[in-house]
């Protein structure tokens, strides 16, 4: 980014934060229901300098990565076959509706019986919340490979393999990271979903601490900053990885 | 690796015949549409043959069943006396449209071939700047990409792709349809001139009488669908021949006869000289494009 795009986006940042402010002084809210961005800062500073949130953070991480990939590697394979399969298609289809339908908050407390209050649980629902938008965004992206390419693939003697890994990936690629944009983000949802239903550490299990048990509305808030943070960075992984795979075409 | 210089119409090698050839569409309601109807064809060794017909005759399919992406549903088609069974590295095949692969650089788009047939990347290099060179592709340029490349220039890199297995029979689908007229005369001669130096045999579908003569020794001219030869025509034009060349009375005669065979009700005018027929691109039906 520019200078000038950097400054702009600290002056929306600022307006953001003066508008807070001026909410904060104009209601007079107490700041157990809504802190000072200042209250916020501090407590977030101390929060991470008296290490309370890291153990959590590393927590929801390990849930989100293992998630992710886990959702992301079997979307991949399934959307392929959605796309290369009028048959599976028409068989799966509908059980992966449905499942994306559902909502995600129904079904934590289940998992949570099923799996226990451990990573297992958490992996399942990021996983499955992972799926439905990355096998989507493959299978369109699989279908949408320029037909004329994989003759040019056929009359060159290209094997099966090297149809899939010269031709179709690549050409799919940017439907594919398209998919991981909306899947990494709601990745961090399904974690925090899962640790709400039932866990012994994570960001979800803190936000549940703060509220309740120890009353700490900015470290609420501290919380809820953190797992934005984790969404933007996560989502910025994935567009490095877009503008280094993908580029200018 | 080099590029073979051997000498043209006398080579052994990459001579194609075609026997009583039937190809069919199958429509989707389960009825066959004939595409071609008992072609047969003879083509020797380092020779020019232009293909040429109507709208929807079937010359693209004609040019597919040689290259081995259709399978005829009667008749033979042999290269060198082996029938042609699938795709064969020993046919270079070049589209109407570039077909690049976009994520590419030109130069990893011209030694895709080799890439895909394990070639090591030291001789794929060194193959490359033969390649370039033989197609007049500016080394400067094999590092962009193909938005960037001009419509000549992306057709050259198409052209050195489908080289690049050192082919016995290149085919050309209508190669320099998309290209402005003047552009178009020159790679016609350019493709003359790499003919001469890479000896293939070639076969062009082609819409433009006049680009038929400059280029080719015989003319064949298919009937409208299911494509059939009415008419093979040889151009008596000595080589290396020239765009003046055109201007010739034997030309006005040639073109006159094509003419006469593609059921022109003009046929008894002159060429236009110069004059190039750019129609609107030949395919089968949406419905039937595989």
């Amino acid at each position: 980014m520019s200078r000038g795009a950097w400054l702009s986006v600290g002056a929306v940042f600022a307006v953001f934060l003066l508008a807070w402010k001026g909410i904060v002084v104009v209601t007079g809210l107490r700041p157990f229901i809504l802190p000072p961005p200042e209250t916020v800062a501090s407590r977030f500073v101390g929060a991470w300098t008296d290490g309370t949130i890291a153990p959590h953070l590393a927590t929801t991480l390990v849930e989100v990565a293992l998630g992710f990939a886990v959702g992301a590697g079997l979307a991949l394979v399934v959307g392929y076959a959605l796309a290369r399969s009028a048959v599976v298609e028409r068989l799966l289809s509908p059980y992966l509706v449905a499942a994306q339908a559902t909502p995600i908050l129904a079904l934590a407390p289940l998992f949570a019986l099923w799996f226990g209050s451990g990573l297992l649980g958490k992996v399942v629902i990021c996983a499955l919340i992972v799926f439905f938008p990355v096998a989507v965004a493959t299978m369109v992206g699989i279908r949408s490979v320029d037909a004329r390419l994989l003759e040019l693939g056929r009359s060159l003697r290209a094997t099966r393999r090297q149809i899939l890994t010269t031709l179709e990936i690549p050409a799919a690629l940017p439907n594919i990271l398209g998919g991981m944009r909306v899947g990494v983000t709601l990745a961090v949802v399904g974690a925090i979903v899962g640790e709400w239903a039932g866990a012994d550490r994570g960001l979800g299990v803190l936000i549940n601490l703060a509220r309740g048990s120890l009353f700490d509305t900015p470290l609420m808030f501290a919380t809820l900053l953190t797992i934005a943070l984790v969404g933007i960075a996560l989502y910025l992984v994935v567009v490095a990885i877009e503008r280094r795979f993908v580029g200018v075409r | 690796m080099t590029v073979a210089v051997a000498q043209a119409r006398t080579r052994a090698l990459g001579a194609v015949r075609l026997r009583g050839l039937d190809f069919a569409f199958s429509t989707r309601s389960g009825a066959r549409l004939p595409v071609l109807d008992g072609v047969d064809l003879e083509i020797g060794g380092g020779g020019i043959v232009a293909l040429i017909g109507p709208n929807g005759c079937g010359k693209s399919t004609l040019l597919r069943v040689i290259a081995g992406l259709l399978a005829p549903a009667a008749g033979e088609a042999m290269l060198d006396g082996t029938p042609i069974a699938g795709p064969d590295p020993r046919i270079g095949l070049v589209f109407q449209e570039p077909r690049l692969l976009p994520w590419r650089s030109a130069a990893d788009n011209i030694t895709y071939p080799l890439e895909l047939a394990g070639w090591p990347t030291a001789r794929r290099v060194e193959r490359l700047a033969a390649l370039a060179g033989l197609v007049g592709l500016d080394p400067a340029v094999t590092a962009s990409r193909p938005s960037e490349l001009s419509g000549g220039t992306r057709q050259r890199v198409a052209l050195a792709r489908a080289l690049a297995m050192e082919p016995q029979v290149l085919l050309l689908d209508e190669p320099f349809s998309a290209l402005d007229a003047l552009t178009r005369e020159r790679f016609d001669l350019e493709l003359l001139r790499l003919w001469e130096r890479a000896a293939t045999t070639i076969v062009m579908v082609t819409h433009s009488i006049p680009e038929a003569i400059l280029v080719a020794d015989r003319v064949v001219v298919l009937s409208p669908r299911p494509g059939r030869v009415v008419a093979d025509i040889a151009v008596d034009l000595p080589r290396p021949r020239t765009i003046a060349d055109l201007d010739q009375a034997m030309v006005s005669r040639t073109s006159r006869e094509i003419r006469a065979h593609l059921g022109d009700p003009d046929a008894g005018g002159e060429a236009e000289p110069g004059g190039r027929v750019h129609q609107p691109i030949e395919r089968p039906p949406a419905e039937f494009a595989s």
